[in-house]
Parts: C-alpha cells; structure tokens; sequence
C-alpha cells in the first residue's frame, strides 16, 4: 500500500510534467494551427540553459528560473513566431510540419554545439530544495518537487481554461485559426495573438523540461529531452489537440502508467526497461485506434502556394540516362573513399524516393522512413542472406521478402492513422520510429516463442552482405555503386510512369481534394494504404541497400533524428520531384560529409585560423536544419529553382553548349589529374548553377530589350495612354463586343487631358 | 417514390441550428430548385445528402435506401454526384484530366462495377457540357464560370442517377447561363434527377418543376415555380418585390 501510494503521487506529478508540455502544444497548435515538433527541443534548450545558470554559473535559483521561463523562453517562442512560423499561412500540412521539424533539429544541433555531450563531467540537475528536501504527508514522504510539479499543472490547467473561456484574449486566440481575416475585420490582432501563444507555448515547454528532468533521475541528454514532445503529443492526443481537460487525463493516465510499469514490473523481464520508454509511443497508438474518424471537409483547396510541375515521361528517361553516365564519369575520378560516400549517399536517395512517393504524390507523411529500413534489414539478416564468411550474399528473394513484410508492417502502422489527417499519420510514424530504436533494435537478448527460438537484433549490430542477383554478383564496391544507381533510376521513372497513370492521376485528385474525390466514390483510406504500403517497401529496400553498404549497421544508423532530416531535406530538395530524391541523399550525405572534410582540411592547412573554421564545422551541424526552416518562404523547394535554370539552358542552344562544354573540360583536367577533385567539386557547382543564371539574365536582358515594361491593368491610362488593344482586352473580359462605344480616340485622349 | 427524400433533416453547430426539420424530396428526370437567402442552409443541406456533413437528427433515403449511415464514396456509389460552391477542383490536373480522373475512380468502385471506356466517355461528356476549347488547359487558368461546368462534367462522369448542383451558374455569362439551362433540361429530359441550387432566379424559374425555399435552416416553402414565386413568405424573405424577380 505504501508503494502505492508513493508511486501513485510520483505518477501524478510526472503526468502533470507531462500535462503541462501537452498544454503548451494545446495552446500553440489551437491559435496558430501549427503544430509544433520543437516543443520538445524547446523543453530541452530551457533544461540546458537552466544547468548553466544554476550549475554551470552558480546563479540563485529564482534568478535562473526568472531569467530562462521570464525572459528567454517566451522570447524563444515569440521570435520563432516572428521569424519563422509567421510565413506559413496558406502553406501545405507537409510545409508546416517540415519547418517546425527543422526548428527542432536546429536546436538540438546547437544545443550539442554548445554543450558538448562527449564532455567528462555528466550535467546533473537536482530537484527543487534539493534531492534531500521531503516534505512528510502521513506516513508518507513525498520530495517537494514532486508536490511543487502537481500543483503547477494544475494551477496551469485553471489557468489556461480561464484564458481561453473568460477572458477576451483568449476568445480572440480560439478565433485566429477558424478565421484571422474575420478576426481583423473585427478589431482582433491575429498576427500579435498568435505570438503571445507561441511565447506562452515556449514558457510552457521550458517549464515542463525543467521539472521533468530531476524525475527521469539521467545525466542531461538532448536526443532523450527532445523526444519528450511524443510523450507530450500522446498526452494531447488524447484532447484531440483541443480540449484541455481531456489532454489532463490523458497525461495522469501516461504518467501513472509509466510509473506503475518501473514499481511492479518484475526486474528480471529483460524488455521492461525498453517498454517502459516505448509507454508513450503505445498509448498513442491506443488513441489513434479509438479517435474517431475525422469528417471530410469540403472547400479544403486553398490555392497552395507549393507547385510541382510533371515531367513527361521521356524526360525521366533521357534523365535517368544522364544520370548513369554522370555516375560512371564520377566514378572514373573519384577516390575509393568518394566512390563510398556517393554510393551511401544514393542509397539514402532511393529511401528519399519513398518520400516522393507518399508525400509528394499523395500528400501523407511518413517521418520515419529509416525506421522502415530497420524492419527490412532484420528481415534480410535473418531469411535473406546465404553463404557464410566473405561468401555470404543478400539473395533476391530476401530483399523481395523484406520489400513485402516492410510493406505489411507500413499497413499496420498507417491504418489507424489513415482515418485521421495528415498530421496524425505524421505523428504516428514518428512514434512509431522512435517505438522502433526504444523496443526493437534494442532487443539483443534471445527469446523463445511456440519453442523457436531467436534474437531480434543481435549483439546489437546486424552484418549485412552486398547482394547477388541471379548470376550477377554486387560485392565489388564499383558493382554496388552501379546496382543502386541503376536502382534510383529505375524505381524513379517507375515513378514517373506511375505518376501519368490512372492510379497516379487518382492520386493526385486525392490529394488536391479528399472532399470531390469521396463524392465521386472514392475510398480515400484504401488508395492511401495502397500507396503507404508501396512507399514502406521502397523504405525497405533502400534501407537494406544502405545496410549492404555499411556492412555492419548498429541502432543509430536507423535513428529517428536522421530519418526526420532525410525528410526535411527531400522537402527543401522539392518533395514533388524524383530528383529532389536524389539532391536530398546527395545533401544529407556527400554534401556534408565533403564541406566538414574541406573544412577540416582549411582548419589543418591554415593553422592560425583552425580555431575559424572549427566554427564553421559546427555550423554545418546545424546548416540543414536552417535550410529546412527557410521553407516558409520556398515551399516548392530547391530543385524546382533548379528547373527553373534548367529550362533556360534548354531552351537556349548556346547557352546549353556553353554549360556542357565547360563540364566537360574541367571533366577531362580531373581526369588527367590537372585539377584536384576539390576543384572539380567547385567548378563544377559554379558551371551547373552561376553560368545558366548569368546567361539567364544576359538573355533576358536581350530579349526585353525593346519591350516595353507591363503595366499593371490598373495603372493603365494613368502611367501609360489606352490602346485599341487594351479597350479590345477589356471589351472582351466585361462581354461587350458588338456595344457601341466612342471612338477610341477620344478614350485615349482622356487621360492625356486630365493630367493637363 | 422520389428518388431523393429528405426527412426532419436537423444539423446544430454549437447552439446555431444551421438545418431545423427540412424534408424536401427529389424526382427523377425532373429539376428540383433550393432557394433561398445567404446562410439558409442550401450547401449544409447537400453536405447532409452526400455525407460530408453528420446529421443531429433526421433520416436521408436515397433509392428507398435509407444512407444516413452511409459514408460518402458509398452513397455515390449508389448514384449520386454533386458540385462544390466553393470549387473542389483538382488543381493540379487539367481540364480533361479533372473529368478523366472521375471515370478512373468510377472504374475502381469495386471489381463489379461495369468497367466504361473513360477516353471515350471523358470525351463525350467534354463536348456535350461544351468544355472543348478549354479542354487541355490548367483549371486554375479558367474562368470561374468554366470552371462550374467542369464540376458539373466530372460528376457526370460517374454516371449518376442524381446530381447536386451547388451554384453552378454564378460566375458564369448570361450567354453561358442560357446554354447551361437547356443543358439541364436536356440531362433531366434523359431521366437525371437534379437538385439546384441557384442565385439566379431566371434560371430557376425556367428549369425547376418543383422549388424547395430555404430560411434560416427552415422549410418556408415549397411547390411549383409558380406558386412558389407568388407565395408572400418567400417574397418577403428572399425573392423581394415581385418586380426584381429576374
């Protein structure tokens, strides 16, 4: 009964740890309609921050806590407000959801950055009045932190309510999602409201970090506080992400559950710890289940401000020709380390393609792709390997049996999301990835089932071998390079070709319209399925490509941070695009890894300025994130720029001999070892990007030259005199052919007169 | 037995009532009329019909079927399309493809369905709702009033026993309103049972047999053109002096 009672008080205080950080979301999500994955990071970023002042510097308590959840939280939250999130109105859910991931990447990366995680003092953080003070309730004795927790949520629970219910503020902020323009209309401040609730949000987030840390009892850790937003989102799930008191149950029922799980859990079950970190993520698949289904909205169209342009099928080809000869040219120069890194790269391209795929083709989201990888790779390194030692090869069959059991795996996931919008699905995933590196992959122990016994993930690294296909044997590090080009390509235009299809146009009309497409009888949930399914095993095979490439792979390479950035990253690259596949495994991984060598490199060869670019070599950590962050403002991403240049150069024959040309001198110097391949890298990147966009402009300008500029229709006749042509153009628009008007002449002379 | 009955139809928003007891019904190869002010309910009502919209109270019988439960691809599947007033086009498809895409989805209803050439039927429907000139453009580069008649194409495509048509004519030309009206007489004289919901009150009273006025989510009248046009209530609350009738 006592440890009951103990561990019930201990649960409610962390469920309303828990219920505070839900709340902040609650409060975001309601008055800006995004919601946001940095809660976590936030959460973390204040704990960080927290240490210093309190630890790091020695500051008083209540002078850390005023200057962090005063001063620099609700800052936090109203400059990312004002920066970032202001941008996203009328942007695609896949937009919002990118950018508020790159926000939490971008704090997680700096946070390392600053307080390094490899240092050799653990960061500890202590409880209010210290790990001593107990404050005794009967026979019980009940730290005051604990207390302190449970009467914050709360008070913050009233709070809140109170905001939202009674005051005027708070009504306004209910109104900012249904309508900001009515709002305006009625004397409301949207764009003010919807950054006071991100700086509360942030307040919030920073205030649940700071009391949950002493309860999870670790040293700091910024991938584990960072997550807290899935135990967050789980709490709010249950709310719906809008009634608060229901998101208060929900986060008491996670707390006391989690709780329960470590007090009567007996010890010798090996999977009890894992299960008890995976809490959150099964509680939310709980919720998913029983939510019901969301009604389909008509007048969901907003003209987006994302578009992606269909290439036809023989440009696919004539691409993916280009690309393979690319490839081998590369191939030719490079040294065996590079040939490494482009191969690593174009595996993590074919993974991106099952992103195109779902998000770009059919507007859902899968936030963990690698995740997919995972359940692939056992497949294979347990059915899908033969021979032993240097012998052994992936067989056929088990990447085909990896493909399917990816796929079946994915319909269990997505199908109690699919009912849902596209942000559940989102989230489910993510919860699912992190389900994934909490329960699966850290399964090392054998166990025994109906008398078979097995390991999931042994020794925690799983070994797998090159493939062999047939007679066709891919060991060779040059073979493999060739297998998954070859492999990119062709799922690509499989792609393309599905794109043009009756399938991919029924994709399309779902994604522009859920509503129009269920009135024409449409089953939306088994079309979404079908095509979670098909990108899952897409996820697979590339996940198993990549696999083959390590060689020996451990849990982190299936992380849910690096699944999370591939994403990102295929979003910027343009997620409408088979090529912005192909930028966003080239970014994530030659683009990188090649900038920290360059930049270590400068840092060895100029040794007064190393401490310079030593700074730049963190900066890259966090260079993705920005990139995703700056989506607000580009949703359709940066390949479709890039098409834009292209279009030019193929448009303008000399332009295009220019830029061929080029590449294939500096080409040939590297070849015959004139220039090193860090040149080529350069030059390279300066002809395909700076010569079609200074030719553009030469030739724009040479075009324009006697054109006179346009006129916006309504400055006609006040900047310019009236033609026949614009009466002609206006006749036409307001149907008046055939009325009879005076001469034009007059008409145009008007204007003339007037300025007079 | 009409094709269409709606029976004590009651939607609550919160504490607005936005539909209050409407019972309304729909003949087949006839052209029924809803009218009524701004914020009468018309498109609430229709969402009802097709599922979009859960009902507080009420039943919908669609074919002798009662579908209130039904979800809205299977109430279309049964035969009945619609329109959007707020246009539901896909956007990033053209013109051709917006009405191809409809025989696509109709051809995967399930393995029964009787499978119709959709090049064949996509160009039919083109040319008889007159949409052959815009045929290959975006449909984010037509004119609104085009863009109703692709709305009104694709629901054609799925070969409906009934259409909902939510402001088909607004946008649209008075040349273009007069061909869209035979259009409709033409559709219901085959045995299309249509529902329409018009602003344009010359084209209602020229193609509707039977009126339903709607009022603040009630029922305020109902019966023929004629009757309909004279009735006091209705004149006061949506169709004003008899004169400004259009």
């Amino acid at each position: 009964m006592q440890t009951f009672l103990q561990y019930t008080i201990l649960g409610l205080a962390l469920g309303g740890a828990y219920f505070i950080a839900a709340s902040g979301l609650v409060v975001t999500y309601t008055t800006s309609g995004i919601f946001n994955f940095a809660q976590g990071a936030i959460a973390m970023l204040a704990v960080f921050t927290y240490w210093q002042f309190r630890w790091g510097w020695g500051w008083p308590a209540p002078l850390a806590l005023l200057m962090v959840l005063g001063i620099l939280a609700p800052l936090l939250g109203a400059v990312l407000y004002q920066v970032v999130m202001k941008n996203l109105r009328g942007t695609s859910e896949v937009t919002k959801i990118i950018v508020s991931i790159g926000v939490m990447l971008g704090l997680q990366a700096l946070a390392t950055w600053v307080w390094n995680p490899t240092s050799s003092t653990p960061r500890q953080f202590q409880k209010f009045f210290g790990p001593k003070a107990f404050a005794h309730v009967g026979s019980l004795t009940i730290p005051w932190h604990i207390i302190i927790s449970f009467a914050i949520a709360i008070a913050i629970a009233f709070g809140i309510r109170f905001l939202f219910v009674r005051t005027r503020s708070g009504v306004a902020m209910r109104a900012v999602v249904d309508d900001p323009e009515l709002l305006q209309l009625n004397g409301g401040r949207p764009e003010r409201l919807a950054m006071i609730s991100w700086a509360g949000g942030s307040f919030l987030a920073a205030l649940a970090g700071i009391l949950i840390q002493p309860m999870i009892g670790s040293a700091m850790s910024a991938g584990a506080l960072t997550l807290l937003v899935i135990d967050a989102f789980a709490a709010a799930m249950f709310g719906r992400l809008r009634s608060l008191p229901r998101t208060f149950m929900g986060a008491l029922v996670i707390g006391l559950t989690t709780t329960y799980v470590v007090a009567y859990f007996p010890s010798k079950w090996t999977w009890s710890s894992a299960f008890h970190n995976s809490l959150p993520m099964i509680f939310l698949f709980i919720v998913l289940l029983v939510l019901p289904q969301d009604r389909l909205r008509g007048a969901t169209v907003l003209r987006l401000r994302e578009r992606f342009r269909m290439p036809s099928i023989r440009t696919a080809w004539i691409a993916g020709l280009t690309m393979m000869i690319v490839v081998f040219c590369l191939k030719v120069i490079m040294a065996k380390t590079g040939v490494n890194t482009l191969t690593l790269a174009l595996t993590f391209a074919i993974i991106a393609l099952s992103l195109v795929l779902l998000t770009g083709f059919a507007g859902e989201i899968n936030l963990a792709a690698l995740s997919f990888g995972a359940i692939a790779v056992m497949v294979v390194y347990h059915f899908g390997i033969s021979g032993t030692g240097a012998g052994a090869r992936t067989t056929l069959w088990g990447i085909l049996l990896a493909a399917v059991v990816t796929a079946l795996v994915g319909a269990l996931i997505a199908l109690p999301a699919l009912r849902l919008r596209g942000l559940y699905l989102a989230l489910a995933t993510m919860a699912f990835g992190v389900f994934v590196s909490r329960m699966v992959l850290t399964e090392r122990n054998e166990r025994e089932l109906f008398g078979w016994k097995f390991t999931i993930f042994t020794a925690g690294q799983l070994t797998i071998p090159r493939p062999k296909i047939g007679p066709i044997d891919f060991n060779g590090q040059d073979a493999f390079l060739f297998l998954c080009a070859g492999l990119f390509v062709v799922i690509g235009i499989g792609m393309v070709y599905l794109r043009h299809s009756g399938y991919g146009r029924r994709l399309t009309a779902m994604k522009d319209s859920p509503a129009a497409s269920a009135t024409l009888g449409m089953s939306v949930i088994r079309l979404k399925l079908s095509i979670f399914m098909m990108s899952a095993a897409i996820a697979g095979i590339g996940g198993v490509m990549m696999a083959a490439q390590v060689g020996t792979v451990n849990a982190d390479r299936f992380d849910i941070f690096l699944s999370l950035a591939l994403m990102m990253i295929t979003v910027v690259g343009g997620i409408g695009y088979v090529s912005g596949a192909l930028f966003a495994g080239i970014f994530l991984i030659a683009f990188i890894e090649a900038l920290n060598l360059l930049l270590k490199k400068f840092a060895v060869d100029y040794s007064t300025l190393e401490a310079i670019f030593m700074f730049f070599v963190s900066a890259v950590t966090v260079l993705p994130a920005t990139i995703g962050i700056t989506m607000g403002k580009n949703p359709s991403g940066a390949v479709s720029d890039i098409v834009d240049g292209m279009n030019l150069v193929k448009q303008s024959k000399s332009l295009m001999i220019t830029v061929i040309g080029l590449e294939a001198a500096i080409w040939v110097l590297t070849a015959t070892e004139v220039i090193t391949n860090w040149n080529f890298v350069i030059l390279t990147l300066a002809n395909l990007i700076l010569v079609p966009m200074i030719g553009g402009k030469i030739l724009m300008a040479r075009a324009m030259r006697g054109v006179p500029k346009p006129v916006p229709p309504e400055f006609i006749g006040i900047d310019r005199p009236f033609t026949d042509e614009d009466l002609a153009a206006m006749d036409q628009a307001l149907n008046l052919d055939g009325v009879v008007i005076p001469s034009s002449t007059t008409v145009r002379e008007e204007p003339a007169n007037a300025s007079a | 037995m009409p094709l269409l009955e709606t029976i004590g139809v009651k939607v609550r928003f919160g504490g607005n009532i936005a539909l209050d007891d409407v019972s309304i019904s729909v003949e087949a190869g006839s052209v029924t009329g809803l009218i009524g002010p701004n914020g009468a309910g018309k498109t609430t009502l229709f969402n009802t019909i097709t599922g979009l919209q859960p009902l507080t109270g009420g039943q919908i019988i669609f074919n002798d079927k009662d579908v209130t439960k039904e979800p809205p691809h299977k109430r279309t599947r049964m035969g009945l399309a619609r329109t959007f007033q707020r246009l539901e086009l896909f956007t990033t498809l053209s013109v051709r493809d917006n009405v191809r895409v409809a025989g696509e989805i109709r051809n995967r209803w399930s393995l029964r369905t009787p499978k119709m050439d959709v090049n064949a039927e996509t160009d039919r429907i083109i040319s008889l709702v007159g949409l052959g000139d815009v045929a290959d453009r975006e449909v984010g580069e037509i004119p609104t009033g085009k863009a109703r008649v692709v709305e009104l194409a694709r629901a054609l495509m799925i070969q409906p026993t009934l259409v909902l048509l939510d402001e088909p004519a607004s946008g649209q030309t008075e040349e273009e309103t007069e061909q869209f009206g035979q259009l409709l007489r033409d559709l219901a004289g085959e045995g299309l049972g249509i529902c329409l919901v018009e602003h344009d009150m010359a084209l209602v009273m020229q193609v509707c047999q039977t009126i339903h006025v709607l009022d603040f989510g009630r029922m305020i009248a109902s019966g023929t053109a004629e009757s309909v046009r004279n009735n006091p209530t209705v004149i006061d609350a949506y169709l004003g002096a008899p004169e400004s009738v259009g």
